[in-house]
């Protein structure tokens, strides 16, 4: 069974860059969403359910440095679409379309949203274009009936649901679905060796623009320093009338 | 023709009041909206909805679509997009949201936009204000494109007045025959609770181990939370301590929580706690050691004995 | 009169020549036996990778005189210690008295007779009786004192019987060699126990009976001496000779250091730390083969204690079946839970007779799972965090002096011309209980007119932890970057409130160029307090205890200094921890266990902090702030911790230097 793992390179949510707090600039890394979708794909290989794992991303050269963090941490080969553009979820999920088209895996298993943009889109379009089942926010994922079918718990606002994909389908992942691997040195130095293939949409045969323009990216309004109160009444009374929150 | 429709969420018995804010996005893009709804027997449901203000409550009701199943539901929308002429097709943020109109936005070949909390109309063109680096920045966005799909914050916009007069329930037919079947709906376990979910909630009330048992903690913490219709959380050491279990644990390695309003009883604020509640906008903190590390996180905080503050604070709420 | 002079003994007297050769050949053929068995262990050795044998014969001797000769890591005041030193100083004496008897018979000189003869003669018998007492406590400690971590196996029960028949047969043939030979009262007294045997049980015999019987005996102890030598081998026993092969051969190495890993090594075998046994070195599989299964390691482990999957002790046997079967993949016989349970607070280190090291061979199996991914969680989140922010609690290393504020701290940049670089670690400069102890730590040394500097923003973490739970990687890389810093600001002096950054930057960084007179604070605030610079007011009444932290006490040896500054000698109401000094009981934050979740009814911490609040203190002082995080929660996790305050001395010190100020 071939797998096709989508990921994307974003800044890394834990430097101070990345609410805004600091000027200097900031460190890219594999969006953990991907990075859970890389783990389980590597998991699924292990378990003798999976030969190949194909990364796909779409990016400048710059993201190789995150190809590499993947290939480091098992993914057999890379594809990078060169394609430096700011590209919205719609542009995005019609040039992995033209990959999925190219590469024809068993299964996508990609992130649920990417913790840059938050807009949690792409794997449904996706799913949508290529008329193919999806499941999303899937927190574990079994393969049965000789990897036809896949059985997916989704974590839902009321709680857990289970549905079953035939495949080839989409699923992308949540949080809970599983813990990735810590990649050291050795891995990298083993990464060096696979292989990385760069192609322009051109060559995957799509020509498609974002329809998304960000005009403004603002901070909201800074916390006020702590205040201590003296008393449930001021407490309550700081909470309605300075906090609004109740 | 309308300008807006806007996908309802119910859960079988009874709409989900969450998605109605979305139709306070509608009056605001202006024009005629329609509500639709999905499912089975939803005749209770889509009874509800006449007399939030749109021209109609189109009803898509079939065995077929009994489980919100995302390659169904899509199509559907799809259609029924086509037969109302809709410009902007919209839903509040949710699981069941997301799952299906990014769908429904590939098969309709337009663009989408999740998390709207504000709009600004600007010389014949609108933005959107959405959150983006898990919320810690805003962006400005605007889109191109015949249609659109939007999904709302539900905090950021008000319930919409239901006193309109009643309109049309339009039956929509569907043919079950040329739904999709690659999916299928197994099982479903829903938590029992009547408080909201922890990750989703506007307000959450945490407790950690001075709360000694699990009694206490679910009459004080739990009570507060009712109180103010929040969600609980714990600290690791009040799980461990059997107060409560452990998908109530907020921190590094329980969940990440990011309400308006975040009350920590009788916590110290250990660094793997606060990193769990970081972005809260209001942290509350109720302690009885004016130098617990908590304090200077807090936006606000009170230093005295839990059993006696708490129990105020409920009853002072409760009277408001 | 007896003659003193031509006191001596026949040597073989009763035994036929015909039988000195079949003798000589069965001891032959046992030696032969012993020594192909020990060749086959060596052949086992040897698989392992080259190298890693101490090199200066002078250690080896100085070692073996110290822990095989005096068995200096024996002594205790156990059962177990007093029966293995009879057995030992036994054996010994016994050993050297037979062979300096056979240079006195083979030899071109007899001195085998006169006082020396007497001496010998009662020498040899004390030291049988104490080998036979030895023999019998072992026996009885075995059938009623079941320790677990000793080991049951069956050939435990044969070696005893072995070497008790020794002992017993042994005066049986001196009993009846007197007899038959019929020494003189006077001089058979020097033989006193065959003496005794003699006059209480023999008297009646006749000489030729009496001569029978003792070929009988000579013969039943000849054979069993040749079982005995071909018996040695044999399991836990094999230990008299690769014990002592341990105790020279281990190499001579600080004892909280690990060793650095090659760049260009890896990089040819892609390989870090240790897959198969053979990438273990050959000291380390001979020193699997010197376990002599005493169970020490394993009753001081913290991890045991705990009830976790791992025992020091375990770990070795296992490794040691795993090349006795010729296996290789070392992770199918030690699971990666028992890797990453360790501490790494070297107790079984010290406690192990004949120095193996454990935590060694953890960490070298440890490198490998990192290697290999197979870390993931809280404790991949923390070595990611040093890599990306450079510490383990993933906060901008910009907001390294957010716990100064108000406080006006010397940085490098401000006071280039400092004489101690006060480096504050990653835990006081983000952990907020920690941060407390920084703070204190600067108000100290400001008092006392200390000139003295922070690092500020250009400390990063000393990778320690990414040493700890194997990524070697990660450590060197920020070992390199604070040596380049240090060295451009010239420091000389570092002074420390981290044990385990104290305890990285003196023995690990000059592994990589960088060499610093390094203080823990302790020593330096205790300096300051005896020549008079800081005051220390000494006790308010409340009972107080000192938990030694481990990097400190056991590690660096460092146990003077921490109870100065607390006034411990002065102070009625202070009271040392059943497990304290060296011997001192890990929190449970070691080997980079501060970021691995812990079950809650496996916490070392609660453990410890039962112990604490049994000596009835009231504070519990500590000087590291993992120390202080972990007893501060192990305390709220225990009855009758919630009235134990948890403090670093340094705040101790400051809290008593404010109470007399005012």
């Amino acid at each position: 069974m071939k797998i096709l793992v989508p990921f994307k390179s974003v800044p890394d949510p834990n430097d101070a860059t990345f609410a805004g707090e600091a000027a200097s600039a900031s460190k890219s890394v594999i969006n953990p969403f991907d990075e859970i979708a890389i783990e389980e794909a590597l998991r699924i290989r292990e378990r003798g359910e999976a030969t190949e794992i194909v990364g796909v991303t779409i990016g400048a050269p710059s993201v190789d440095e995150q190809i590499r963090a993947a290939l480091a941490m098992g993914v057999d080969r890379a594809i990078r679409i060169d394609d430096a553009r700011a590209l919205d979820p719609y542009a995005v999920a019609r040039i992995l379309r033209a990959v999925v088209e190219k590469e024809a895996p068993h299964v996508v298993i990609m992130g649920k949203q990417a913790v840059d943009d938050d807009s949690n889109q792409v794997g449904q379009i996706l799913a949508g274009l290529l008329g193919w089942p999806q499941a999303t926010f899937v927190s574990s994922i079994e393969f049965l009936d000789n990897k036809t079918r896949a059985r997916c718990t989704r974590e839902t606002d009321a709680g857990l649901e289970v549905v079953e994909l035939d495949l080839p389908a989409i699923i992308t992942t949540d949080l809970r679905l599983n813990e990735p691997r810590y990649v050291s040195l050795p891995g990298l130095i083993r990464a060096r060796r696979k292989p990385i293939e760069v192609l322009t949409c051109d060559q995957v045969g799509v020509n498609v623009r974002p329809l998304t323009t960000v005009l403004a990216v603002a901070r909201p309004p800074k916390r006020p320093a702590g205040t201590r109160v003296e008393s449930v009444e001021e407490l309550i009374t700081k909470l309605k009338q300075e906090a609004k929150v109740l | 023709m309308a300008e807006s429709l806007v996908l309802i969420e119910h859960d079988r018995q009874q709409v989900k009041r969450s998605s109605l804010h979305a139709i306070t996005l509608a009056q605001q893009l202006g024009g005629e909206y329609e509500l639709l709804v999905i499912g089975h027997v939803v005749n209770k449901i889509s009874s509800s909805l006449v007399s939030l203000g749109a021209t109609s409550v189109i009803v898509a009701d079939d065995p077929a679509l009994a489980e919100p199943l995302a390659d169904r539901y899509a199509t559907v929308i799809v259609e029924a997009v086509r037969k109302s002429g809709a410009k902007n097709i919209l839903g509040t943020s949710s699981t069941f949201s997301k799952d299906i109109l990014p769908r429904a936005a590939a098969l309709l070949d337009a663009p989408m936009v999740t998390d709207v909390v504000a709009i600004e109309q600007m010389d014949g063109s609108i933005s959107y204000r959405r959150p983006i680096n898990a919320g810690s920045m805003f962006a400005k966005v605007k889109v191109e494109g015949e249609r659109r799909v939007l999904t709302v914050r539900a905090a950021a916009f008000e319930t919409p007045a239901a006193n309109a007069a009643p309109c049309p329930i339009v039956r929509f037919d569907v043919d079950a025959e040329s739904l999709p079947n690659g999916m299928r709906f197994i099982s479903r376990e829903e938590r029992k609770s009547d408080r909201p979910d922890l990750t989703e909630a506007r307000v959450v009330v945490s407790g950690g181990r001075p709360l000694k048992d699990k009694e206490t903690f679910e009459r004080l913490v739990g009570g507060l939370a009712d109180a103010l219709g929040g969600a609980i959380g714990a600290t690791r050491a009040a799980v461990d301590a059997g107060m409560a279990p452990n998908d109530y644990q907020i921190g590094q390695t329980g969940k990440v929580v990011a309400p308006e309003l975040y009350i920590a009883l009788g916590i110290s604020g250990a660094i793997q706690h606060l990193a769990g509640i970081k972005d809260s906008r209001i942290i509350v903190a109720i302690n009885k050691d004016p130098d617990a590390p908590i304090c200077q996180t807090a936006t606000y905080f009170l230093v005295g004995d839990l059993y006696q503050i708490v129990p105020q604070l409920i009853e002072s709420i409760r009277r408001a | 009169m007896t003659d003193i002079n031509n006191a001596t003994r026949e040597v073989f007297g009763n035994i036929a020549p015909w039988m000195r050769v079949v003798f000589f050949i069965m001891i032959a053929a046992s030696i032969a036996v012993l020594v192909w068995q020990v060749v086959s262990r060596a052949w086992l050795w040897q698989k392992g990778r080259q190298g890693g044998f101490e090199r200066d014969w002078r250690v080896w001797v100085q070692r073996l005189a110290v822990y095989a000769a005096a068995q200096k890591r024996v002594h205790k005041k156990t059962l177990g210690a007093l029966l293995h030193l009879l057995l030992f100083s036994g054996f010994v004496v016994l050993t050297i008295g037979t062979t300096l008897l056979a240079i006195a018979d083979d030899g071109p000189y007899y001195f085998h007779h006169g006082w020396y003869y007497l001496i010998y003669e009662l020498t040899m018998d004390v030291f049988g009786v104490a080998f036979i007492i030895g023999c019998l406590l072992a026996m009885y400690r075995r059938a009623f004192k079941r320790k677990p971590s000793l080991g049951h196996n069956r050939s435990d029960w044969w070696l005893l019987g072995v070497l008790l028949s020794l002992g017993i047969t042994g005066f049986a043939v001196e009993a009846l060699r007197l007899h038959y030979t019929q020494v003189q009262p006077g001089l058979a007294r020097w033989s006193i126990v065959g003496w005794l045997i003699e006059v209480n049980l023999l008297r009646g015999i006749d000489v030729a009976t009496a001569q029978t019987m003792h070929l009988a005996a000579w013969w039943g102890h000849a054979i069993l001496v040749a079982v005995f030598f071909a018996t040695i081998p044999v399991d836990r026993f094999l230990h008299v000779i690769t014990g002592p092969l341990n105790i020279a051969g281990r190499p001579e190495r600080p004892m909280g250091t690990l060793v650095p890993l090659n760049m260009e090594e890896v990089e040819q075998t892609g390989r870090t730390g240790v897959h198969r046994l053979a990438d273990f070195n050959r000291q380390q599989l001979l020193s699997l083969d010197s376990c002599m299964e005493c169970g020490r390691c394993e009753d001081a482990c913290p991890a045991t204690a705990t009830g976790k999957p791992l025992s020091p002790k375990a770990v070795v046997i296992d490794l040691r079946n795993l090349m006795s079967i010729g296996g290789e993949d070392v992770h199918r016989t030690i699971r990666d839970e028992t890797l990453w349970a360790c501490t790494m607070c070297q107790a079984c280190v010290q406690e192990c007779p004949v120095l193996i090291g454990h935590v060694d061979l953890i960490s070298d199996m440890r490198r490998d799972l990192i290697g290999e991914g197979k870390l993931s969680g809280p404790p991949a989140k923390a070595l990611q965090q040093i890599g990306s922010q450079s510490n383990p609690y993933g906060r901008s290393n910009s907001e390294r002096l957010a716990w100064a504020e108000g406080l006006e701290v010397p940085t490098a940049e401000s006071n280039p011309t400092f004489e101690y670089l006060l480096w504050i670690g990653c835990a006081a400069s983000f952990d907020p209980r920690a941060q407390k102890v920084a703070r204190a730590t600067v108000q100290l040394l400001k008092n006392a007119g200390v000139n003295f500097a922070v690092l500020g923003k250009e400390e990063t973490c000393t990778g320690d932890p990414a040493r700890r739970i194997g990524d070697e990687f990660l450590f060197q890389q920020r070992a390199h970057t604070n040596v380049e810093t240090l060295t451009r600001r010239n420091v000389k002096k570092i002074v420390t409130p981290c044990p385990h950054c104290y305890n990285t930057l003196k023995n690990e960084y000059p592994q990589f160029g960088g060499q610093y007179e390094v203080q823990h604070h302790s020593t330096l605030l205790a300096e300051l307090v005896e020549v008079g610079r800081l005051s220390n007011s000494g006790s308010n009444g409340d009972p107080i205890t000192l938990h030694d932290p481990c990097y400190l006490a056991r590690v660096n040896g460092e146990v003077d200094a921490t109870r100065a500054v607390v006034g411990a000698t002065n102070d009625p109401h202070y009271r040392e921890m059943p497990r304290c000094g060296k011997k001192t009981f890990c929190c449970g934050a070691g080997g980079g266990r501060m970021w691995f979740e812990e079950a809650p009814l496996q916490r070392v911490s609660v453990l410890r902090s039962q112990e604490a609040i049994a000596t009835g203190a009231r504070t519990l002082a500590t000087a590291c702030p993992f120390c202080l995080n972990m007893m501060t929660d192990g305390m709220a996790g225990t009855p009758g911790g919630e009235n134990v305050k948890v403090l670093d001395i340094a705040e101790l010190l400051l809290s008593r230097r404010m109470r007399t100020s005012r």
